[in-house]
Formats: C-alpha cells, sequence, structure tokens
C-alpha cells in the first residue's frame, strides 16, 4: 500500500481490502480506466461515511456511468465493516474521525429503509 | 566427500543446462506435436467465427500477418478480470503504435455480455478497438477454442459469478501457433511476457 504499516493502524481492514475489494479496486486503490473507479478520487463517497457503508453492503446493481455492478456484500460483518471504512478513512485521508460499530448499524439501519 | 562430488556434479550439469539454452534461437511451439512420415503437424488455434464489439465478423485466420495476444474474461467479473485486464492494458501501452501486434479478450459470459455490453465495456477501458478486439461467439466455440489456448474455462455456479476461469495471457504468432504465455494476475509474470513478445516479433518479422 502506498501507506507504510506504522500508519496504517487498521490492519484487519487491510485484510478485509484485500479479501473483499482488491480485485477490483486494486492494491493501490487505482481501479481501472473509467470501468472501476479509483478510491482517492470517490471523494463524495469516502467523506460521507454514512453512504459508503450503504455502498459496500449492498453493492450497485450498475453504475450508469461505468456500465458496471459493484458486488453487495452482505456476509461481512458489522465490525468488519467498520474496519473497513476506518481502514479506507486513514488510507486516502479523506474521511479521518473513527467510525464506531454502533455508528455503522444506525447507518446500515437507515440505508435499507431508503 | 561424496557430499562433495554430488554438488559439482549438479553444478556441471546446471552449467550444461545453461550451455544448451544460452542462446534461445526460436520460442517453442506449444501444443501436441504429431510426426506424419516427413509431416511435424504442429497445435494449430481453430479458425472460429467470432463477432467483435462493433458486431463485426471476427476470423482468427483473417487477422493477417499479425502477433495476437489473447484472453478470456467476462465484463461482470468480480473476481481476477480487473487485474488481467490492468496487465493486458499494460502491454497495450507497449505494442499500441506497433502495428504487428494485436488484442483479442474473449468473452466467456455470452449470456451478459453482448456486443453492447463489449462496446461500451472497450470505451471505458480507453482503448483503440482496431487494435484491441473484444469478442463473443458461440459458446460452444468460445469454450472450444479457450481449451485450444490451454486456458481453462468453467461455468461453475458456486464460482464468483458463476465462471471459474483462468487468467492466462496468451501469445499466438501469425500462423495460428501458441508461442508462449503467462499469468494475467502476476505483474512479473507480465513483465516477463514482454521479452517473449518482442523475441516471437524479432522471429516473424526479420
Amino acid at each position: 500500500m502506498v501507506v507504510s504499516c506504522t500508519s496504517q493502524p487498521y490492519s484487519q481492514g487491510h485484510a478485509i481490502y484485500t479479501a473483499h475489494c482488491e480485485g477490483c479496486h486494486m492494491e493501490d486503490g487505482s481501479g481501472l480506466a473509467d470501468l472501476i473507479p479509483p478510491l482517492d478520487s470517490s471523494r463524495l463517497t469516502l467523506s460521507d461515511p454514512s453512504k459508503l457503508v450503504c455502498l459496500i453492503r449492498k453493492g450497485l446493481p450498475f453504475n450508469t456511468f461505468t456500465g458496471q455492478q459493484m458486488p453487495s456484500n452482505t456476509s461481512m460483518t458489522d465490525v468488519e465493516l467498520a474496519n473497513l471504512i476506518n481502514f479506507l478513512g486513514v488510507e486516502y485521508g479523506l474521511n479521518p474521525q473513527t467510525i464506531k460499530v454502533t455508528e455503522i448499524k444506525k447507518m446500515l439501519a437507515a440505508c435499507q429503509s431508503e | 566427500m561424496k557430499n562433495y562430488f554430488s554438488l559439482s556434479g549438479s553444478l556441471l550439469l546446471i552449467m550444461l543446462f545453461v550451455g544448451c539454452h544460452a542462446e534461445p534461437d526460436r520460442l517453442p511451439i506449444l501444443g501436441n506435436i504429431e510426426v506424419r512420415g516427413t509431416d511435424t503437424l504442429y497445435h494449430l488455434i481453430p479458425d472460429i467465427t467470432l463477432i467483435d464489439q462493433d458486431s463485426q465478423v471476427l476470423k482468427i485466420a483473417s487477422l493477417d500477418n499479425k502477433v495476437v495476444l489473447v484472453d478470456f474474461f467476462f465484463t461482470s467479473c468480480p473476481s481476477i478480470c480487473p487485474k488481467v485486464k490492468k496487465q493486458m492494458l499494460r502491454l497495450y501501452d507497449r505494442y499500441e503504435h506497433d502495428d504487428r501486434v494485436m488484442m483479442i479478450s474473449h468473452t466467456i459470459d455470452q449470456r451478459h455480455d453482448s456486443v453492447t455490453v463489449l462496446n461500451r465495456y472497450a470505451h471505458n477501458l480507453g482503448v483503440n478497438t482496431d487494435k484491441w478486439k473484444f469478442v463473443t461467439g458461440e459458446k460452444d466455440s468460445i469454450y472450444f477454442l479457450a481449451d485450444q489456448y490451454f486456458v481453462s474455462v468453467v461455468e461453475d455456479p458456486t464460482a464468483p459469478a458463476g465462471f471459474d476461469h483462468s487468467g492466462r495471457i496468451i501469445l499466438m504468432d501469425p500462423h495460428r501457433k501458441v508461442r508462449g504465455y503467462c499469468e494475467g494476475t502476476d505483474p512479473e509474470s507480465v513483465t516477463a511476457f514482454f521479452e517473449t513478445v518482442d523475441q516471437l516479433l524479432k522471429e516473424e518479422y526479420k
């Protein structure tokens, strides 16, 4: 990763990223051309954790810009989701505040009712 | 003492091996080789009819005098395909202005990856489709073709998105013979593959 191990405290989040996200978004978060969005430019989702939580959990059946789908992650637990989002926040410096599991639960409840 | 001799013996063998392969004059022709009388028959990629991202017919045998880089994928693949495509892009960047090289990506998902879907995929990948074709065809033909390229492709409901396939990138010469491959999921394998492609270009266009 771009950031060294010492400045990235979320090693579990990193492991979850490797298992669930890296295949498409790449190890360095660079994505793929106009098909898979790079994470460092996804300011909309990364600056608003509640949107990011819903996006990761529910996926996106069809992204109208890329023509691609993003798979849902229904098997990911709330704790894993919190670790992942905190990892992304530190890695891309866009969402520095730590999200707690209780907040994740609230955000998930909110996106399910949409 | 015994160990010493066996060590020097194996060193000698290694040196002999290196000696034999120090100047590889030609890339190997992969696949079964059959000798019939005075003829040697090599493994040939069959001339299958494909349909490209612009709905045009593409016959493999009509790729006159081109060295072709081949892979198999599907556009909704959540596992290895994006990584392979990233490596195919490295190859594209390297040979973009070399007219002797062509690239073909075959979809293995005939149900979802229509010509329209392939067209959009190519467009969003940002590549010149005169050089890099995205093709579909009869499902059986594509799966047979993958097998002929030594790429394993299996429809598997338990695999991510329903397909299990290898991320190999294959190098075919202008005579439809397979001359090399690399693992498209491994950037180092692809870096080494640059030399293989360069060597084939040297062999074919003297």
